[in-house]
């Protein structure tokens, strides 16, 4: 079995694909430096040493091993920096075309969602608010789903494990964030920073369906709440 | 001890004394205790985590609010009540002014008015779980508007708000760090006025350099944060808004301060051990300290860049993507200086004639954990990764593999290694062994397998999992119970040291003078060493780590031997 959960998502293969460059470099530093250390104390036990070798370390032939191994791990994390530049750019900006846009509203303790209505545009009147605790989102399949993130009260963080997405909800703010699921299913909401009693019952799910039930979906709850919308 | 009580009574020799062995005692005595505090909490909520729902032993049933509060204060206490005190307090006040040959501390008075803050501040800390309400539960970050009142304990009588557990774990904080202060002028002043007589900068121990640079690092970064908890005890007191967005404040601006703070703090906590690993490490492998001064500047380097790295804490916080970027090169190259310090450690190993007693089992233990530590920081520190493992048992995992090491190992180490000083006693080297293993391995046994909790997704401070369908199945739930048992093993094992402790305390082995036969000036007054410390003052004439010079019999050449070379 997988490390990680399923990814569903565009992007989060990229994440798990770091972690596994990440975990080349660690490795290979952990295990040269655990070397380093525990070979010594048997070599240069005092059983078999008679005296220490005076080294002072000061000068440059002695300390030009640790130079090497400062360059090769700060060279490491360049590479680290570089590879993952891309990914941060894409995941942290938003994307040129999204397909559909919803909010996401987090308070004390549930996650409100919030759908365009008919027109397709957020902060309209026909928008419909979601304010029900383990509610899920419903999002098509293979498509930019760009939502704008608030919270109404302190803050929160948006994570969806299966995505690899995280991000804060912070009152008085709001922020854009993106993701595509590929695979259909029902996928964890929670949240990720601390805010209260039922902080740990703060879960919700995004249901990624395939763009005809998601149509469906959408159809009948625009229709039902069509005459509260009009009364208004 | 009897030829001691002639001259004061119990109270003014061992409470209100100004002497600074006393005091850095006293120090470690309140730090222990708030450590059995906090492992006692840390017990509670892993026990829950490990069999939820269940009634603790001890303790009872824990409530999700009881569960919040217990993760916060824990943090809490072993950062501020644990690492400070033993870390800087207990090291600075009892070592700086015998490695450096003098009497006591500048400010002999400040220093005692620190200390009696110091536990004011721990009394007011617990205090907090009795008031209505309890103790605050918001994570130890203290993230408003959640510690900003109107969410939690908020209340609009003015007395009920101060007394509430927000505002008295606020002033609790501040008064910790006005002791931190005191300490730290103290640590600073004395340092660069009270040297023995030869010793020039390059002949100050490590653990001194890092004690003062660690306490400059602190008064530095400590001001942004004073200044943000007295907007957020008014928040909560008064009723302003300073990080409440509907009137104008941003709670953005407390994560700033805070980390501001926050992530300098690791390195005043850390510094001091690292002095310690500087001190032992040469002494159990009769060889110089690889590199001494480089390792200074590295650690100078070090608190320069500790500045620039604090918002890597807040990569998801909803920062400027671009912003993050040049903390992660920030974050990158204070691993370098870092990295360095633990590789001259270990260079000091390469040639030397190494033997393995307790204080040097610590050493090693701690630089093998804190490699954990360290490395697994390099997925933290990449911001893109941090998207996914923020707020994760990932990040539970890392920071204990570098905070556990640093405060216990290296508190251990010390405490091994100068206990022949401050007492004149020697302890069980064989319980000393026991009790290194036991915590190495239920240690590793709590925390490393929750890396894969996190990695799975399994997010913090959460009371109850069985709403989430990533955690609550197997191997996760085996696991944490694993985490939990370990945890109960690790602080039964702090029984064997206890019972070292207060045995060797009360029997009659007395150590020799110079047990580790190391250079360092402390180990040249008697032990305990009386009040004023040297008769007459020590002279230095060498650097700390003379050991196995060329043309000496012996392979130690402490710090007040004449060197007919250079003088």
């Amino acid at each position: 079995m997988s490390i990680f959960p399923e990814n569903v998502s565009t992007y989060g293969q990229a994440i798990d694909n770091l972690f596994w460059l990440i975990l080349a470099f660690v490795a290979f530093a952990f295990f040269v430096s655990l070397f380093i250390l525990i070979y010594p104390l048997i070599k240069y036990s005092s059983k078999k040493v008679n005296r220490a070798e005076y080294i002072t370390g000061e000068k440059k032939k002695h300390f030009k091993w640790i130079t090497i191994a400062l360059v090769g791990l700060l060279l490491s994390d360049f590479v680290i920096l570089y590879v993952e530049h891309d990914t941060w750019g894409e995941i942290e900006s938003v994307p040129s075309k999204a397909d559909v846009r919803i909010a996401i509203i987090a308070r004390q303790w549930n996650w409100i969602f919030v759908y365009p209505g008919p027109d397709g545009v957020l902060g309209t009147t026909d928008d419909v608010t979601i304010d029900e605790m383990n509610s899920s989102l419903h999002v098509p399949i293979n498509a930019n789903i760009v939502f704008e993130l608030r919270s109404q009260d302190v803050i929160h963080s948006f994570f969806l494990a299966n995505t690899r997405l995280k991000q804060d909800a912070l009152p008085g703010r709001t922020v854009i964030r993106w993701f595509n699921i590929t695979k259909p299913g029902k996928y964890d909401i929670s949240c990720t920073q601390i805010c209260g009693i039922l902080h740990s019952k703060m879960r919700n799910f995004v249901l990624a369906e395939t763009p005809e039930q998601y149509k469906h979906f959408t159809d009948s709850l625009y229709n039902a709440n069509k005459p509260a919308t009009a009364s208004n | 001890m009897e030829n001691l009580h002639h001259k004061k009574s119990f109270w003014s020799k061992y409470i209100f004394s100004t002497d600074h062995k006393t005091i850095g005692i006293q120090y470690m005595v309140m730090g222990m205790f708030m450590a059995g505090v906090g492992g006692y909490l840390a017990y509670v909520f892993r026990y829950n985590l490990a069999f939820p729902g269940k009634s603790i032993p001890f303790y009872g049933m824990l409530g999700a609010e009881q569960y919040n509060a217990f993760v916060t204060i824990h943090g809490m206490i072993m950062v501020f009540w644990v690492g400070m005190p033993v870390l800087l307090s207990a090291f600075g006040n009892f070592l700086i002014p015998i490695m450096i040959g003098t009497d006591d501390m500048a400010f002999p008075t400040l220093n005692a008015l620190s200390v009696q803050i110091f536990f004011l501040s721990a009394v007011i800390l617990i205090a907090s779980f009795f008031v209505p309400g309890g103790a605050f539960g918001g994570g130890w970050t203290m993230y408003p508007p959640f510690s900003a009142g109107g969410y939690l304990n908020h209340n609009p009588d003015f007395f009920k708000a101060l007394f509430s557990g927000t505002s008295l774990l606020i002033l609790a904080v501040a008064l910790e760090f006005v002791a931190m202060l005191m300490g730290g002028i103290n640590f600073l002043v004395t340092t660069v006025n009270k040297r023995a007589k030869g010793m020039t900068p390059w002949k100050i121990p490590v653990i001194i350099w890092f004690l003062n640079i660690g306490a400059v690092i602190f008064m530095f970064s400590v001001g942004p944060l004073v200044a943000g908890a007295f907007m957020l005890l008014f928040d909560n007191v008064l009723g302003t808004g300073f990080y409440d967005p509907h009137r104008g404040g941003d709670p953005m601006l407390w994560e700033h301060l805070f980390w501001f703070f926050g992530h300098p703090e690791v390195y005043v906590l850390l510094l001091p051990s690292l002095g310690v690993l500087a001190e032992i490490v040469p002494v159990f492998s009769r060889k110089p300290l690889f590199a001494y001064k480089t390792i200074i500047y590295l650690a100078l380097l070090s608190a320069f860049l500790s500045v620039l790295v604090w918002a890597h804490h807040q990569f998801v916080a909803g920062i400027d993507p671009r912003m993050a970027t040049f903390f992660s090169i920030g974050t990158i190259l204070i691993s370098i200086p870092f990295a360095g310090i633990f590789l001259s450690y270990m260079a000091t190993l390469w040639g030397g004639k190494i033997t393995m007693k307790v204080p040097m089992l610590w050493a090693i233990g701690f630089i093998g954990l804190f490699l954990i530590g360290g490395l697994t920081g390099l997925f933290l520190g990449s911001n893109t990764f941090d998207i996914y493992a923020h707020d994760t048992y990932f990040v539970v995992a890392h920071f204990h593999y570098t905070l556990f090491p640093d405060i216990f190992f290296g508190f251990f180490a010390a405490f091994y290694f100068w206990f022949p000083k401050f007492s004149g006693k020697e302890l069980n080297p064989k319980l000393g062994k026991w009790h290194f293993w036991l915590t190495f391995i239920f240690f590793n046994g709590l925390f490393f397998l929750l890396f894969f909790n996190g990695l799975a997704g399994q997010h913090r401070r959460i009371n109850d999992y069985s709403s989430f369908s990533l955690i609550s199945r197997e191997p996760y739930q085996t696991f944490e119970q694993i985490a939990t048992i370990s945890a109960i093993g690790l602080i039964l094992s702090q029984f064997i040291f206890l019972y070292n402790f207060i045995s060797t305390l009360r029997s009659n082995r007395k150590s020799v003078k110079n047990p580790w036969e190391s250079t360092t000036l402390e180990w040249l007054s008697d032990s305990p060493p009386p009040h004023g410390n040297f008769n007459p003052y020590p002279v230095v004439y060498r650097g700390a780590y003379d050991y196995s010079l060329p043309d000496v019999p012996e392979d130690f050449t402490p710090q007040n031997v004449p060197n007919p070379n250079n003088n």
